[in-house]
Formats: C-alpha cells, structure tokens, sequence
C-alpha cells in the first residue's frame, strides 16, 4: 500500500494551506535571513530588464507556464498516456507474441465481456467488497477508539502515539513479511499467544486454510490502516470546542450520552473522508497481500488487484489485463471524484 | 477535560502500543535469535543471548547488497526527479496566474486515485517498446508518478507562505523569475522541501510494484522484490529473512524521526478545517 500512500498526503494536505503555513511562517526568520546575504550580492540589479516587451504580469504569466512544463509534460507521458494506451489495449487482442512487432486487431468490448464473463473475475469482486468492507470496519473503529484515548491529554502521549505511526510508515512487504511470521501455525508468535491462553487447537494455519486466509490479510491490512485512521480522527476531535462537553456535563449528561450526542455527530464529515480514503486505498491494495499469500491458498485470497497481475503479467493476456484495470479503477476514480466535489462545495462555502 | 488519573491512562496506551507494536518487536527478535531457536516449540520472548548470525547469513549475500544499493539509488533518483519538477510546477501552481491551473491542481489530486497495478500494466508495454524496461530510468520515472503529484501538492501551500513582499523586492530589484524561484523562495521553503524529500525517498524505498512488473534484472531489482522472492524460496530461513526485513525498515525509521512532526502535522492540518 505504500505506492499508494502518497495520495494520503496530497489529498488531506490539499486543504492544509492554514496549518503548514503557520509552520512554515515560523521557519522562515533564518532562511529569510539567508536570502537577504544573497541580495547583498545584488548583481542583477544593475542589469536592465527587458520590460518594454511585455507587461509585468504577462511576462510572470509566461514564467508560470514555462515553470510547468516540465512536470506536466513528464505526468502527460508517464502517466495520462500509459492509462490512455490502456483504454486502446483494452479494446485490441494483444499478446505477447505481437507485443514484438506484430499486429493487435481491434475486437471492440471482446476484452471487457471475457472479463465480465470470467466467474473467476466476480470471485476477485466479492473478495474485494469483503476485503475493503472488513478492513474499513476494523480500521476505522479500533482508529476511532484509539483517537479518543490519545484525544486526553496524559503524559508520554506524544511519543506513543509516533510510535503507532512507524506501523504505518513499513514497506508494505514488510509489513506482508512480518504477518506471515505473526501468523505461522507452528513458530508463529499469534498461535503462541493462543496456545498459551487456551487449548492448542486454538492454533492455527491462518494463512494455508482456505477458510481463515482472507481474515489473516484483512487482519494485516488493519494493522497497516489503523495509525493513520487514529491519525485523522484525532485531529478531528481536536476541532471539537471543549466547552460542548463541560456545557453537556454541566446539564447532568453522562460520558456515553456525550459521546453519543456531541463527538458522534461533530466528528462525522472527518469521518467520511477517513473512510472515504479509506476506500480508495484499500481496494486497490496488491503488495500486502501478494507478499501474505500470493492470492492463494486456491484463490481465497484473489482480491481484485492480484487478478488483473495475473491476467496481464502471468498469462500475458494484455486486452483482458487492461479490461479488468480499468473495471479496477473505476471504484476509486468513482469514490475520489465524489470527494473532490465535496471537498469543493465546503470549500465554496467556507 | 482533565483526566483524573493521567498515568493511568499513560499505562493503558503504554500497553495498548506495545501489543500493537508486536509483530515489530517479534521482527527483531527474530532477527537476533539463534537460527536453531527460531522454530522452538515455545518461542522466547527475549533473544538470550542475541546473536548477530542472521545479519551475517543475509548480508554475506551479493544479491541483497545489489539490491540494496538499486534501492538505493532509484530512491534517489525519484527524490531528485520529484523536486526538479515538482519545485517549479507547485511554484507556478501557487504563485502565478494562469488559465488552467486550477484544473492542473484537479487533475493532480486524481493523479493519485489510479491502482500502482493499472498504471503497471501500460507502463510494462510501453517501456519494453522503447526499451527502458529494466533500467533504472525506468523504475525511476515510474516511481515517480506516485510521488510528483503528492509533492506538488504538498508544497503548494509552503510556496504560499513565503511573504510575497519578498518576492516583489527581489523583482523590483530586477531578479528574474528564475531567480525569484532559487535565490529568495527556495532558501525560505527549504525545511519543506527537506520534508518532500524525505517522504519521496520513504515512497521509493517500499515501492514494489513497479520493481516487481518493470524490472527482470537483478542488477535493478529493488530490495523489497528482493524480500518478496526470498519469503517464496527460503521460506523458513525465518533469521535471515526478519535481519533483511529490519535491515530494510532501518531507513524507514530514521526518515520517519527526522521528519515526524511535518508528517504529523501535515496529515493534520490536512483534515482540520474551521
């Protein structure tokens, strides 16, 4: 999931103007500092400018769109046109063979009906909704539990909570690699816990029975999600006026009927753009459970992403692999531009 | 509120961590147990005495410290690349007025929602036809499309911050753009960019998708492909595998102490709002 992980900045940073200036703006005394040394320099003010050309803003205007060009055409063709290219494999039969000069015959939505057609593909769908379902489930309200705790002010509070966040921060093969261990049957340090506080059958092949293998991956991924869902809750109980409690305790209301009528409905847009992030990461999530389980045992763990690897990188059907991508992305595409619009609307209003 | 008893509730989330944290200990200890241990009917919580055999198991081996040092250098290079374009285009993005921009800015927040996967399976193609695939550059500039939209993003609000008053004296003073951009803004918005750098490199470093679908040769292959083929062959080589897995979390760990409270703080900020 760490690919992944950028976007969590980016999208929650993209409101974070208020917050990082302040930071920055108190950074910045020695760098400014440092600029005056390099004015004292003034080399280029002697030198003319060529204003008479242009105006001011017009000449900026032009700086701007030259600044960001390279960046922009870099993204045109690393990433709008590979995602393009896909759309026209998608609607091609190419293989590997024609891969090497050959030809690839437009077979119109072929591609898309195989897929569709696949019971092996619907299997990869009902994985993803159960994989996605329970991670965001378990992520959230153990995220949530953890905020409320971190939310009081006790000593060591934050150092505790930095060390939460390293979970999060470990490659996701790590992270793979680490529950693979957690959860062996024999050496496994899980199945020690639960020998040792009952039976020995209590222990178990998590990730070889066919049975528990999708509740061991979604129990890793909890793992990988639930520092950065306390995280983002945190600061949103952050943004709860105190005052609203003591006013509540005052009129004789007790710490549930608090929780129930002021933290629950104060802190619900957090809540669903954690969970909407939530979403959008956790469905598309390959690497934990590649490295877990491979998809297996017998495709138990076959989740959506690990199907389009297979299709395209291992049977090298390219068409059907960028068909079934494209049915990938459209959960995210969907859920991301719905936040995107939402993120606007308050923005308009605010 | 004030709790009545904080250092109990300092025990409670001592606790609660230190569960959580487990499967990170249990890497460790792992890693400093002796081999023959390792697979003991009752596993030992502390590794007496530790032993440092399984770091000499795994580092005595060329492919990992190849692999380490590509991991290296691709990380490195998508840093580099990711400023170099990243750091003019979050300027213009931020500063300049342009048609457009604000579908650039759009368009980069959706620039993070594709699955690593979907972008893998074009870039694969496209890469073998014009014959980067398994090349440094290769990776390099695919990695980077994960990290360039997030830093723009990112830095766009610290390029707002920095006192517009600068810049104009600096124009006035007869700077051009270019010259804005190095002399007065970048000195200003450095430790950002320090931050930016870091968390490109921590994106790098545990990327795999892209080193596992792009990249054949094991001249290139990132370490944690590396990781993922020994988990499949040596299966229960447990030692050497947790001393490659911490030897891999290393930089993950520094880069996180270094840069904590930006990380921290700019998740944060991100999600309050009035």
């Amino acid at each position: 999931m760490k690919g992944d992980r950028p976007g969590l900045f980016g999208e929650t940073a993209r409101r974070s103007r208020r917050g990082s200036s302040g930071s920055a703006g108190r950074r910045a005394r020695p760098g400014s500092s440092g600029w005056a040394g390099g004015r004292g320099g003034g080399r280029g003010r002697g030198r003319p400018g060529p204003r008479r050309t242009a105006s001011p803003s017009a000449r900026r205007r032009r700086a701007g769109y030259l600044f960001s060009l390279p960046g922009l055409v870099f993204l045109a063709l690393v990433l709008a046109y590979p995602l393009l290219y896909n759309v026209w494999t998608s609607v091609h039969d190419v293989r590997l063979t024609e891969l090497l000069g050959g030809s690839s015959p437009f077979v119109g939505l072929d591609n898309y009906r195989t897929t569709l057609d696949d019971p092996d593909f619907w299997h990869a769908v009902r994985l993803s909704l159960v994989f996605t379902a329970g991670s965001l489930l378990f992520q959230f309200t153990i995220g949530f539990a953890l905020a409320l705790l971190f939310a009081r002010p006790f000593p060591f509070n934050g150092l505790l909570r930095s060390l939460l966040l390293v979970a999060w921060l470990l490659p996701p093969v790590v992270s793979g690699t680490l529950f693979r261990w957690m959860l062996d049957q024999d050496a496994g340090a899980y199945n020690a816990l639960l020998r040792a506080v009952g039976p020995d059958s209590l222990a178990h092949d998590w990730l070889i029975d066919p049975g528990t293998a999708l509740a061991g991956v979604i129990f890793a991924n909890v793992w990988v999600g639930v520092p950065f869902n306390m995280l983002l809750l945190l600061v949103g109980l952050h943004t709860i006026d105190p005052e609203l409690h003591e006013a509540a305790a005052l009129d004789g209301a007790n710490a549930w009927q608090r929780f129930r009528w002021i933290t629950v409905p104060l802190m619900r847009p957090v809540s669903v753009t954690v969970l909407l992030l939530g979403l959008v990461y956790t469905f598309k999530v390959f690497d934990l459970v590649f490295v877990m389980t491979g998809g297996g045992p017998v495709d138990a763990t076959s989740v959506l992403s690990l199907y389009v690897y297979e299709i395209f990188f291992k049977f090298f059907r390219f068409g059907e692999g960028a068909a079934a991508g494209l049915l990938l992305l459209l959960v995210p595409l969907l859920a991301g531009a719905w936040y995107v619009r939402r993120l606007r609307g308050e923005g308009e209003a605010a | 509120m004030r709790p009545r008893r904080p250092w109990l509730f300092t025990t409670g989330a001592t606790l609660l961590t230190a569960a959580f944290l487990l499967p990170v200990y249990w890497m460790v200890n792992t890693s400093l147990t002796r081999p023959d241990r390792i697979l003991a009917e009752t596993p030992r919580w502390i590794p007496a005495p530790p032993t440092t055999e399984n770091y000499t198991t795994a580092l005595s081996d060329d492919a990992l410290l190849r692999a380490l040092l590509n991991s290296v250098v691709i990380s490195c290079g998508v840093v580099a690349l990711t400023l170099l374009l990243g750091v003019p285009l979050a300027y213009a993005l931020a500063r300049i007025r342009m048609r457009g921009s604000g579908t650039m800015v759009f368009a980069l927040l959706i620039a993070q929602l594709p699955p690593t996967i979907v972008l893998a399976a074009p870039l694969f193609i496209l890469e073998r036809r014009a014959g980067i695939d398994d090349t440094y550059l290769g990776l390099i500039a695919a990695d980077t499309t994960l990290t360039l939209p997030f830093a723009v993003i990112v830095l766009r609000p610290v390029l707002r911050s920095v006192p517009r008053e600068l810049e104009e004296a600096a124009l006035v003073d007869g700077c051009g753009p270019v010259g804005v951009l190095l002399r007065v803004v970048l000195p200003i918005m450095a430790p950002g960019l320090v931050a930016v750098a870091g968390l490109s490199f921590l994106i790098a470093w545990g990327e795999f998708v892209f080193g596992l679908t792009l990249v054949s040769e094991p001249d290139v292959q990132p370490v944690t492909v590396l990781l993922n083929a020994f988990v499949g062959t040596h299966g229960t080589a447990w030692g050497a595998l947790m001393a490659t897995a911490t030897v891999i979390s290393i930089p993950v760990v520094c880069v996180f102490a270094a840069f904590q409270r930006f990380i921290v703080g700019g998740l944060a900020a991100g999600t309050v709002k009035g």
